[in-house]
C-alpha cells in the first residue's frame, strides 16, 4: 500500500516537472502557431549546460538555474526571430525544427557521447536527500522542480491575464491579423513569448539534470510525455499544463509500480488516445473542437 | 483504363530490364557490392515513394514511416522467424499489419474538425515510440532480445541471396511507383490534391475528404509495411532500436522534399541522390591535420542541415527543376562525370556516378533569371496540368 501511494506522490511532484517541460511548447503552439520541436532540444542543452557547471565549475545545480535560464531566454528569441525573418508557415516549421533537434542531437552525441552522464553526488547532495513525512519520501529535486513548477504556471498565468503583455499574447491568439490591425507589435510580442517558452525549457532541463543521468536520446524520448500533457492540458492553456503534467506524471509512476517500466509510455500513450477521441479540446478549454 | 495503360507497360518494361541486371552483372564479373547497393536505392524509393504518396499528395505531414516500416519489419521477423512462415507469405501480411496501424492512426485523428494537420503530423512521431515499446513488452514479438534472421528460408528461384534481395527490392519499388503514378492519376489522387489546397472548399464541393486520406493512407502505409517487411531479411538481425531509430523518417521526409513532393518521380530522384550521397559520406575519410575524422558521425548534421536549406530555398524540389531546365541538367551531370573520370583515378564508380549527380544538382540550383518567376508559371510552360 505504502508503495502505491509513494508512487502516486512521486507521481505529483515529477508531473510538475513534466508540466513545466510542456509549458512552453503548449504557449509556441497555441499561441505563436509553432510547432517547435528545438524545445527538447533546449532541454537537453540545458540539462548538459548544468552538467558542465556543476561537474567542472563545481557550481551548485540551483545556482545553475541562475545562468541557464537567461542564455535560453535569448536562444528561443533568437529562434523565433529566425522564424519571423524567413516567414515559414507553420509545416515548414515543424519540418525545420524537427531537422534542427536532429542536428542538436547529433552535437550532443559529439560532445557528450551516447553514454549516461550524471552529475557526482559531491556537487549535487539534493539527489540523495528527502523530505519525510511519515513513510512517504519526498525527494529533495523532485519538490524543488514541483514547487519551481507551481510558482512558473502562477507567475505565466499573472503575466497572461493581467498584464498588457498578457493581453497582445491573447489577442494574437485569438485572431493575430486583427490584433495586428488593432496596433499589436506581433513579431516583439512572439519574440518575447518563444524567450519565455525556452526559459521554461531550461528550467525543466536543469531539474532533470538534477534527478537522472542524461543521454541525448531522451530528447526524442520527452516528447512521448510532453504530447499527451499539451493535449490533455489544451493547447496554450497555463493551468492545464499543469493539471495535465501531475494527471500524466500520477498514471506513469502507478503504471511504472504495477506494470514496469516499460508499459508507462503506452498507458499515457491511450490517455493520449482517448482524450483525442472524446476530449480534443484538453481538459479546461472551452468551445468545440 | 487508357490513361494508365501506357505508364504501365513502361513500368513493366523497365521492370523487365532491370531483373535481368544481375545476370548482366555476373556475366561482367562485377562485385556483389553492386547489386546490394541497387537494393538499397530500391529499398528507399520504395519508402520515399510510400511517405509522399499520402504525404506529398494530402499535405497531411507523417513522421511516423518509422512505425510502418517498422511493423513490417517485424511482422516478416516474427512470421518467419519465430512462427515458421514462409517469406513469400510473410510479406503481404507484414504490408497489411502497417495498414491496419495507419487505419487506426487516421481514424483517431481525421474524426477532429481542428488542427488535425498538426496533432496527425505529432501523432504519428509519438506512434513510432508505441509501436517499439509495445514490441519490446510483449515477448512473442521482439521481448528486448532481437529477433536473428538467419535460420529464415528464402526463396531459392530467385537467384543468389544477394540476387534475391536485389529482385525482391525491384519487385515492391516498381509495385509502389507504379501505384505512385496511376494515384496521381487517378480520382483519389485529385482528391488528395484539392485536400492539400483546401481542405473545407474541398469538401464543399463534394470530395469525400474522410474516405480519400482513409484510403490514401492505407495505401501508402501498405507499402511502407511490405518494404520494410522485405528489408527484414536484409537487416538480418532485428532489433528495436535498429528498426525505431530516427533514420527511416528522417531519410523519407528528406528523399521526398529534395526530389519534390507533387511528383512521383520526385522521391525516386530524392532517395537516388541522398541515398549515393550518404553511403560515399559513410566511407568517406577527412584527413585533418593529420587526424583521420570519419565523417559518418555528421551524416545527421549533414542531412538536416541540407533539409533546411532545402524548406527554406528550393520548396518545389529538384524534379520541377529538372523539368524546367532538362539540358543543363544533363550538361551538369556529363560535366561532372567527365570531370570524375579524368580526375577520379582509381575512385569507385558510385563516386564518380555521386559527382555527376552533384554536377546536375549544381546547375538545376544555380539562381538564373528564371527563378525570379513563380513556381506557377513554369508548370503551365511545361504543359503541366497538376490535378
Amino acid at each position: 500500500m505504502t508503495l502505491y501511494v509513494q508512487s502516486i506522490v512521486s507521481g505529483i511532484l515529477v508531473g510538475g516537472v513534466y508540466a513545466v517541460m510542456s509549458l512552453g511548447m503548449s504557449l509556441s503552439w497555441g499561441v505563436l502557431k509553432v510547432i517547435n520541436l528545438v524545445h527538447f532540444a533546449f532541454i537537453l542543452f540545458s540539462g548538459y549546460v548544468t552538467y558542465e557547471l556543476s561537474t567542472t565549475y563545481e557550481l551548485d545545480p540551483f545556482v545553475a538555474i541562475l545562468v541557464v535560464v537567461p542564455v535560453f531566454f535569448l536562444a528561443g528569441m533568437a529562434l523565433q526571430w529566425a522564424f519571423e525573418k524567413t516567414r515559414i508557415n507553420e509545416f515548414e516549421s515543424l519540418l525545420v525544427t524537427f531537422a534542427l533537434l536532429l542536428i542538436f542531437e547529433s552535437i550532443a552525441r559529439t560532445i557528450w557521447s551516447a553514454d549516461f552522464r550524471q552529475i557526482p553526488a559531491e556537487q549535487n547532495p539534493y539527489v540523495s536527500d528527502a523530505w519525510w513525512i511519515g513513510d512517504i519520501a519526498l525527494q529533495t529535486p523532485r519538490l524543488a522542480g514541483f514547487v519551481v513548477a507551481v510558482l512558473v504556471t502562477l507567475l505565466t498565468m499573472f503575466l497572461l491575464d493581467r498584464t498588457y503583455f498578457g493581453k497582445a499574447v491573447r489577442a494574437l491568439a485569438e485572431d493575430r491579423e486583427m490584433a495586428v490591425a488593432f496596433g499589436i507589435d506581433s513579431s516583439r510580442v512572439s519574440i518575447l513569448l518563444a524567450g519565455m517558452a525556452a526559459s521554461f525549457a531550461a528550467l525543466a532541463g536543469v531539474f532533470i539534470a538534477m534527478s537522472h543521468a542524461l543521454t541525448p536520446g531522451l530528447a526524442v524520448e520527452w516528447f512521448a510525455i510532453v504530447f499527451p500533457v499539451v493535449i490533455l492540458g489544451g493547447l496554450g492553456s497555463t493551468k492545464g499544463s499543469l493539471a495535465a503534467g501531475i494527471i500524466i506524471g500520477v498514471v506513469a509512476a502507478v503504471a511504472t509500480v504495477a506494470a514496469g517500466p516499460s508499459m508507462a509510455p503506452l498507458i499515457t500513450f491511450v490517455i493520449l488516445i482517448l482524450t483525442l477521441l472524446f476530449r480534443p479540446q484538453g481538459l479546461f478549454t472551452r468551445g468545440a473542437a | 483504363m487508357n490513361r494508365y495503360l501506357r505508364g504501365a507497360i513502361a513500368f513493366v518494361v523497365a521492370g523487365a530490364v532491370l531483373w535481368f541486371f544481375p545476370n548482366l552483372a555476373e556475366a561482367a564479373d562485377l562485385p556483389i557490392f553492386y547489386l546490394l547497393f541497387a537494393y538499397f536505392v530500391f529499398f528507399w524509393t520504395a519508402q520515399a515513394s510510400s511517405w509522399n504518396m499520402f504525404t506529398g499528395y494530402s499535405g497531411y505531414f507523417s513522421f511516423g514511416q518509422g512505425a510502418f516500416y517498422g511493423a513490417g519489419v517485424y511482422t516478416a521477423a516474427t512470421l518467419t522467424a519465430k512462427q515458421g512462415w514462409p517469406l513469400l507469405a510473410a510479406v503481404p501480411v507484414g504490408g497489411l499489419m502497417a495498414a491496419a496501424l495507419g487505419v487506426s492512426v487516421g481514424f483517431v485523428v481525421f474524426r477532429l474538425r481542428q488542427l488535425r494537420g498538426e496533432i496527425f503530423a505529432l501523432l504519428t512521431l509519438a506512434v513510432a515510440f508505441v509501436v517499439a515499446a509495445f514490441a519490446r513488452v510483449v515477448p512473442s514479438i521482439d521481448g528486448g532480445n532481437g529477433i536473428p534472421m538467419n535460420d529464415v528460408a528464402v526463396p531459392e528461384s530467385l537467384g543468389s541471396f544477394p540476387e534475391m534481395m536485389y529482385r525482391m527490392g525491384l519487385i515492391v519499388a516498381m509495385l509502389t511507383l507504379f501505384v505512385a503514378f496511376a494515384l496521381r492519376r487517378s480520382r483519389l489522387g485529385w482528391g488528395l490534391f484539392s485536400i492539400n489546397d483546401d481542405e473545407d472548399v474541398a469538401e464543399a464541393l463534394g470530395v469525400p475528404t474522410f474516405r480519400a486520406k482513409m484510403a490514401a493512407l492505407a495505401i501508402s502505409t501498405f507499402f511502407a509495411g511490405l518494404s520494410g517487411a522485405v528489408h527484414a531479411i536484409q537487416i538480418g538481425y532485428v532489433t528495436i532500436e535498429d528498426v525505431f531509430n530516427v533514420r527511416v523518417p528522417l531519410f523519407v521526409i528528406i528523399m521526398s522534399v529534395l526530389g519534390g513532393m507533387r511528383h512521383w518521380m520526385g522521391p525516386v530522384i530524392g532517395a537516388m541522390v541522398i541515398f549515393t550521397l550518404t553511403d560515399r559520406l559513410n566511407r568517406a575519410e577527412l584527413d585533418v591535420f593529420g587526424q583521420t575524422i570519419n565523417l559518418e558521425a555528421f551524416n545527421q548534421i549533414i542531412i538536416g542541415g541540407l533539409l533546411i536549406l532545402m524548406v527554406l530555398l528550393v520548396k518545389e524540389g529538384l524534379y520541377r527543376r529538372i523539368q524546367t531546365r532538362p539540358w543543363l541538367a544533363l550538361g551538369g551531370l556529363a560535366f561532372g562525370v567527365t570531370l570524375a573520370l579524368v580526375f577520379g583515378g582509381e575512385a569507385s564508380p558510385i563516386s564518380k556516378m555521386a559527382v555527376g549527380m552533384a554536377g546536375a544538382i549544381a546547375a538545376v540550383l544555380i539562381p538564373f533569371y528564371r527563378l525570379r518567376r513563380s513556381a506557377a508559371a513554369d508548370l503551365e510552360e511545361a504543359g503541366e496540368v497538376v490535378p
